[in-house]
């Protein structure tokens, strides 16, 4: 092996280390923060649509209950979600990697 | 171009009988007219003297003339068996009883008896080509009024619904990286399409309510009576509805002037008080009394309804929604 084969052999190891390095620190942290705002957002909606599960009664929930087929995985992730979150400070923590 | 006419008021003032006499009206003079009854109790059945269903029947005879019975109730159970059914067939095991659960405390809400009304409502209006003419005789004052103002705050609840909906899909999109699948997609979301399909029946709704539609209350010519109407005048008003014109009923009918003692008496004193109230009824409300009724001696039906009929003073083709221009 020349030197000039070592030497790209290493800068593409370098390479890979560092956009691995950048994709760990910044942009995967910033497409799971996107990802945990789409969720908050599904949240609001969820309780739009079925704020009777909270004794709040809605003029709508007798015609959201017809999305409910529909709704499977949203609806056991977003009684989940409810159920961990002690508090928004708690949840919006999550965002950040220190 | 079938038309619609509502009518209204408290509980117990005769709105089976003026809706069935302004029906009959109709069908007299020769236009294809369908009763619609929400009252649970049912008071069609025993104005005309026959059963009738779910589904539009003709009135025995009566040239002309349909009439359907509608239970809110059982709608909201056959809403609530259909959709268990789609449950089962599309949910796994486990979650069925999760969301059966909600199911049931969705159908439990004070709106939902309303919501199935208002679909009913709905699915009448839709089918109703067949028709001239519609005759609403609705449940009493609240609930229905209130249902009749539903189509505009429905379809900007469902805009809110469906605006959040969009935006949770879009950052999931967004948040998908290089060829990771999202976790939902925009395209063919079924959540979507059907908040639009409601959307849609809401926006229908609202369009045949307001151009039409055309109501009409009645009342008795007493205190509780009158409050309510003037209520009622406000609550459709809001709902930008206007109320075409009052039917007084149950006015006591005045003695003959040769008559004397206690029940002459009586009847005259009743009259008078009567007819204060009337000029009261004309003075305060904006809206025109179409028709006096008196009290008749026996139960509304048969051959005195066509009597009734001929009381209404609520011209035929007036029936039909003012052309605003």
């Amino acid at each position: 092996m020349t030197l000039a084969d070592r030497i790209a052999a290493f800068r593409a190891t370098l390479e890979e280390w560092l956009r691995g390095l950048y994709h760990g620190m910044f942009t995967h942290p910033a497409y799971e923060k996107v990802e945990a705002e789409a969720e908050d957002t599904e949240d609001a909606f969820m309780l739009a649509c079925f704020p009777d599960a909270f004794g709040i009664p809605s003029p709508v929930s007798y015609y959201t209950a017809e999305l409910l087929p529909y709704l499977e995985d949203e609806y056991q992730s977003w009684e989940r979600r409810m159920w961990d979150r002690q508090s928004v400070i708690e949840r919006k923590g999550h965002q950040y990697h220190f | 171009m079938t038309q619609f006419t509502f009518f209204g008021g408290k509980g117990g003032v005769g709105k089976t009988t003026v809706s069935s006499a302004y029906a009959l009206e109709c069908a007299d003079a020769g236009l294809e007219t369908l009763v619609v009854s929400t009252d649970p109790a049912h008071s069609t059945a025993d104005v005309f003297d026959q059963e009738f269903g779910d589904d539009p029947r003709p009135v025995e005879g009566y040239d002309g003339l349909s009439a359907v019975e509608i239970d809110p109730e059982q709608e909201v159970r056959d809403h609530l068996t259909e959709l268990r059914r789609q449950l089962n067939a599309q949910l796994s095991a486990a979650m069925v009883n999760e969301v059966d659960i909600q199911l049931e405390m969705a159908h439990q809400t004070p709106g939902a008896y309303e919501a199935a009304l208002f679909d009913r409502f709905v699915e009448v209006m839709r089918n109703a080509d067949a028709y001239d003419r519609v005759v609403f005789d609705t449940s009493p004052t609240g609930s229905t009024l209130r249902l009749l103002a539903l189509p505009d705050l429905l379809e900007r609840w469902i805009d809110r619904l469906m605006d959040k909906r969009e935006r949770s899909i879009d950052l999931f999109e967004k948040a998908a990286i290089g060829n990771k699948e999202p976790r939902r997609v925009m395209d063919g979301d079924p959540i979507l399409a059907r908040l639009q399909e409601r959307k849609e029946r809401f926006e229908f709704a609202g369009e045949v309510l307001r151009e039409d539609a055309a109501f009409y209350l009645v009342l008795n010519p007493d205190e509780l009576s009158i409050r309510e109407t003037s209520r009622s005048l406000e609550t459709l008003a809001e709902a930008n509805l206007p109320v075409r014109g009052l039917v007084v009923n149950r006015l006591t009918p005045e003695p003959e002037p040769r008559e004397e003692g206690r029940g002459a008496t009586y009847l005259r004193q009743r009259v008078e008080t009567e007819r204060d109230r009337l000029e009261h009824i004309q003075g305060e409300f904006d809206v025109p009394v179409v028709a006096t009724i008196e009290t008749r001696v026996e139960e509304v039906r048969g051959h005195i309804l066509e009597d009734v009929a001929g009381d209404l003073e609520i011209a035929v083709t007036d029936g039909g929604p003012a052309r605003t221009s």
